[in-house]
């Protein structure tokens, strides 16, 4: 009898108050997931607002202007892409790249930003670009409006942290994403600055808990800030090539264990 | 009448007795294991090879109905070569046919490589040594929509269902690696034999084609349960997969599930085949092992340990999960990637699918990270209703944050060789030229 | 298996552990909350519909037990002679268990149980068990298909972003109604006066609630000893009083910064509001009866008039929260949501009803009291159809 009460109730106790991370969610994150939202709601009201004036530039046939505009009005799109891509249909009309597409550049299908800086970059022309930047502002206000409506899932919230630094390990820090433009730093710049946020939001949830954690990732955090400081030019960077093969390492490394690391937050919170 | 299975499992052995016959000694103790193990061998295409139970001397015969290498189980190694055919009339293609028999007469069968002239390059690349030892080797060949629409005089007898594979929503598909007039499936107990078949039917036939793309892969080698019941074998995720397979032991149901019968309303010639799909599929991997366990068996609908059904976490991956008392997807998903993929009623029994895929592991990506993932190959007798049905299912599942699709093709596998007089694809050549 | 799996032999055991607990009867709720509500329970005073149980030197009294699924509150009463412990098994497993009662003491034991048969202990292990059968219940039938708490993360955060959105609309508006007064502009002044109160009506079911800032943000002279003479006559209505009845702006500028003020506090002390899963619909039930039994029947905007458009808005205030459980409701109760969906229709068709000729909403002082009966009875039946969602969802 004593071994089955061992077993029945405190073993259960043990479980439920001293693992390593939380047995479910609390309503703390109540809070951080409306603030997240937030954050994306001005975020989306900024790019459709930049996307308004590039897109302009695009069909005016300013293709100065339109390069100048290009990085910048991406710098929110990339901030908010773990919510952005719950539509993957908009993602793909609006950030897929010409590898997606089986003729790449050639396909009549490849669409949206990519699409555009392939023509102004690497054809230094807005020919044939009105009706893709047409598209462009029409998608982009659809994400708009379909985030507005959206209850956001919080453990895509909080996982968001971590898909950012995906995105990037995976297929960013290669140069591959702009390729055209080579502005992949102001790329970088946005991903990093939406992860932060999210640990951001949630640091007071584990501030006690998981001091090590979050020094970690401050630290982590740190290192791609300075690393990315160096290639400060303006209001953004310079171009991707400019980048040594030593730096680019230092960020590869920071976000291999940023994204290792930020995995495991929503295990932190609760949320599997 | 006689039973087929029978047939087949008969011609099996007698193959085995030819072989030893012809190989003498040496090969005949090295036989034994092989022999003790021809009934383990015995076992579904999407059960893992049995550890310690492939032989040198395993052989599957290439003559039949079919052709080999579909209901077989998979053997540890597998490759898919995709070429470009230069046979611009039906006599050409007869000769490209004749060829490809020959060499897999040859090569699935074993023997001693022809010696020549030391000042001529070998016959033989000489991997395997002097004698050929079949090494449980198939070598399938199939035919893609392009052979037919470059050919006014084979358009007509394209298979009803074969065209370009398309591009789903979450491909990425690379043209370097799609499409092709003609796939080869060579699968044999070891890397060795699989590139040996490769390398010798590219030198026999240089001239009537030419290699567009290639992908190998593998199925991890596994130690049956004390019970005796072979595991599915896993993929690059970690889950089993297969589970699911149609038992391709079950004549009855291949005859259904994957062999094109006279009543499908294909051409004539090409009853017997069947409808192979490529797909040369990217996992990410390092993302996958960073993504909470639980969720990871939410997305596939299976635990990740045994492969049960996520309803019967205790039972084993051949329990079939009761989606019909699991309504709304509290213990699968209702996007989990096996319950859209198999709704396991009886309207999905239509879109059932022979799967027969490898593992395939290539190198380092631009941004350095591992380049690994699913050849998947599958058959069918009706692409539409099989594969192109399954996948379209299956667009918009939460595993497609995890995989890429970024190659592959349609292809139409061709009749089998009948008999030593036969070769492949006659029945298409014959009706080309009465055409 | 002879080699078992490491992984499988030592990683999951906690999982493994929480399975069998559930099998055996527990509801593991939010983190463990049923035990320590079972626990802090104890101490309280007999609860009415305590079970009680005598446990003798031989068996208990009685031996044979019945309950209803969901909370149990036992006492226990040993009236042997040993310390005893009393137990509740679901086969080995202990479900829940009181350890050490002194003779002649009672002990208090609460436990939420599934349906099922347990067995009881009655003191000496070698005492024959007493049997406890858990019938199905209404409230059984609710956990079954009660949410996690993780499941109202996003709708209540979404609800927290409407209402900072709405409130930041409505302190926006303020502002313009301000520099409107400023510049003597009535038309403006008008016009940015009624989308800040379109706005105070989306978030009015819970900033009714706060009420320091509600008696500054929105008294009604009516209750008013002074009526619009008195001191505390301010916020909305006082200006309202300015703009339509005395058509004028003059003594209105202080007001409308006082309001503004008001309403940027309002603004963080919403932001600063700690929801509860049932705060969702508990809100929304308790409005709509607070708009049924004053509001709709008396009138709140007596000078302008136009309560048509403004309870619009406060229905539409209504269905904001309510929207975001239907979801999960429709899940657990597809009869609740419908009814809830109904309802809302069904007030609205009320509200329809309140225009003239030119579909334009006629002003309130023409709407028949019968009328507002009516629209107050829709209302009523909405609050009611609200109140069948908590319960619906499991939530007490």
């Amino acid at each position: 009898m004593r071994m089955s009460g061992l077993v029945g109730a405190s073993a259960l106790a043990f479980i439920l108050s001293s693992g390593a991370f939380a047995q479910e969610a609390s309503l703390d994150l109540v809070e951080p997931i409306a603030e997240y939202k937030i954050y994306v709601s001005e975020k989306l009201a900024k790019l459709v607002e930049d996307t308004t004036a590039f897109t302009d530039a695009v069909k005016a046939g300013e293709v100065d202007k339109a390069k100048e505009l290009f990085a910048p009005t991406r710098l929110s799109y990339e901030a908010i892409e773990p919510i952005a891509e719950l539509f993957s249909d908009l993602d793909a009309s609006i950030d897929s790249r010409a590898d997606d597409y089986e003729k790449a550049e050639a396909d009549p299908e490849f669409p949206g930003f990519h699409r555009i800086e392939y023509g102004l970059w690497e054809k230094n022309s807005t020919e044939g670009l009105a009706p893709v930047a047409d598209k462009l502002l029409a998608d982009v206000k659809e994400l708009e409006g379909r985030i507005a409506s959206l209850t956001f899932p919080p453990e895509k919230v909080v996982g968001g942290a971590a898909v950012l630094m995906e995105e990037v390990a995976a297929t960013k820090i290669s140069g591959e994403e702009d390729r055209y433009s080579h502005t992949d730093l102001w790329d970088f710049r946005g991903n990093f600055d939406g992860a932060r946020k999210i640990v951001d939001l949630v640091r007071p949830l584990i501030a006690d808990k998981e001091a090590d954690f979050l020094k970690t990732v401050d630290a982590n955090f740190e290192t791609v800030d300075t690393t990315l400081a160096k290639y400060k030019d303006g209001e953004g960077y310079v171009t991707y090539d400019k980048l040594t093969d030593d730096d680019r390492k230092v960020l590869a490394a920071a976000v291999n264990t940023l994204a290792e690391d930020l995995s495991t937050l929503r295990g932190k919170l609760g949320l599997d | 009448m006689l039973d087929p299975k029978d047939l087949q499992r008969s011609s099996y052995h007698l193959n085995r007795r030819r072989l030893l016959a012809g190989l003498g000694a040496t090969a005949v103790g090295g036989s034994l294991t092989g022999a003790a193990s021809a009934e383990t061998m015995h076992h579904s295409v999407a059960d893992a090879p049995v550890a310690n139970a492939a032989s040198q001397l395993d052989s599957v015969p290439h003559l039949g109905l079919h052709q080999a290498g579909v209901v077989n189980g998979r053997p540890a190694n597998g490759m898919v070569a995709s070429f470009d055919v230069l046979a611009s009339n039906a006599d050409e293609l007869e000769a490209l046919f004749r060829t490809l028999t020959e060499r897999i007469a040859f090569l699935t069968v074993g023997g001693s490589v022809p010696m020549l002239d030391p000042k001529l390059p070998p016959a033989d690349s000489g991997l395997l040594g002097p004698i050929v030892r079949p090494d449980n080797l198939t070598i399938t060949v199939s035919l893609g929509a392009s052979l037919f629409d470059d050919r006014p005089w084979l358009a007509p007898l394209k298979p009803r269902h074969l065209q370009r594979m398309m591009r789903f929503p979450n491909d990425a598909l690379d043209a370097d690696i799609c499409h092709g007039d003609l796939s080869l499936q060579i699968c044999a107990n070891t890397q060795d034999t699989t590139i040996h078949a490769l390398r010798d039917i590219i030198k026999a036939s240089s001239r009537q084609m030419i290699l567009k793309w290639k992908q190998e892969g593998n199925v991890p080698v596994i130690t049956p349960g004390p019970d005796g019941r072979a595991e599915s074998a896993r993929n690059f995720l970690g889950f089993r997969d297969g589970s699911a397979n149609p038992d391709s032991s079950d004549v009855a149901e291949m005859d259904r599930v994957v062999w094109v019968g006279a009543d499908e309303g294909e051409p004539a010639w090409a009853v017997g085949g069947s409808y192979q799909a490529v797909r040369i599929i990217r996992n990410f991997v390092e993302r996958w092992d960073r993504t909470p366990f639980g969720e990871q068996e939410r997305i596939m609908g299976r635990t990740k340990m045994t492969g049960a059904p996520l309803d019967r976490r205790q039972g084993s991956e051949f329990d079939v999960p009761d989606y019909a008392g699991d309504p709304e997807g509290k213990a699968t998903p209702m996007d989990a990637h096996i319950r859209l993929a198999n709704e396991r009623d009886e309207a999905s029994k239509a879109h059932i699918i022979l799967r027969r895929p490898f593992n395939y592991s290539n190198g380092v990506t631009q941004s350095g990270q591992l380049d690994q993932g699913l050849l998947f190959i599958c058959y069918q007798a009706n692409l539409e209703r099989g594969f192109i049905t399954v996948q379209q299912k299956l667009n918009g599942e939460p595993l497609e944050e995890y995989i890429k699709p970024v190659g592959g093709g349609f292809f139409y596998t061709l009749p089998g060789i009948r008999d030593a007089s036969d070769y492949l694809g006659s029945s298409l050549i014959a009706a080309a030229r009465g055409a | 298996m002879s080699s078992p799996d490491p992984q499988r032999a030592g990683g999951p055991s906690s999982r493994l552990m929480t399975i069998a607990l559930v099998g055996a009867g527990v509801l593991v709720l939010a983190g463990g909350g049923a035990f320590y509500l079972a626990s802090q329970r104890t101490v309280r005073p007999s609860e009415p519909g305590t079970i009680a149980v005598r446990v003798g030197d031989k068996s208990c009294e009685p031996m044979d037990l019945t309950v209803p699924a969901g909370r149990s509150v036992f006492e226990i009463e040993n009236a042997s002679n040993r310390p005893i412990e009393w137990e509740i098994l679901d086969g080995v497993m202990v479900v829940e268990e009181r350890e050490n009662i002194a003779p002649g003491f009672r002990s208090q034991l609460a436990a939420r149980l599934k349906p099922g048969v347990y067995d009881i202990t009655c003191g000496l292990l070698s005492n024959p068990r007493g049997k406890l059968t858990v019938t199905a219940s209404a409230h059984s039938e609710a956990e079954k298909v009660k949410p996690p708490l993780k499941a109202f993360i996003g709708p209540l955060s979404e609800y927290k972003v409407y209402l900072a959105v709405q409130s930041g609309q409505m302190a926006r508006a303020i502002g313009a109604l301000s520099t409107a007064i400023d510049a003597s502009d009535m038309d403006a002044a008008k016009s940015a006066y009624a989308a800040a109160r379109t706005a105070y009506r989306y978030v009015e079911a819970v900033s009714g609630r706060i009420a320091d800032l509600e008696n500054a943000i929105d008294p009604v002279a009516t209750y008013l000893a002074g009526r619009e003479q008195d001191p505390a006559f301010t916020g909305f209505h006082r200006i309202e009083f300015g703009l339509w009845r005395e058509g004028s702006v003059a003594g209105l500028k202080p007001v409308a910064d006082k309001l503004a003020a008001d309403a940027a506090t309002l603004r963080d002390r919403l932001k600063a509001v700690k929801f509860e899963p049932t705060d969702l619909a508990g809100n929304a039930a308790r409005e709509a009866r607070r708009l049924a039994e004053g509001p709709v029947i008396s009138g709140d905007n007596l000078y302008a008039n136009d309560e048509v458009v403004e309870f619009a808005a406060a229905v539409d205030g209504l269905e904001k929260p309510v929207s975001l459980l239907v979801p999960l409701v429709t899940e657990a109760s597809p009869d609740v949501a419908k009814a809830t969906t109904d309802a809302f229709a069904a007030v609205r068709a009320e509200l329809g009803k309140l225009s003239g000729s030119d579909a334009a909403p006629i002003i309130y002082s023409d709407v028949s009291p019968d009328a507002r009966k009516a629209l107050a009875a829709a209302l009523v039946a909405l609050a009611d159809a609200i109140d069948r969602i908590n319960p619906a969802l499991g939530l007490e």
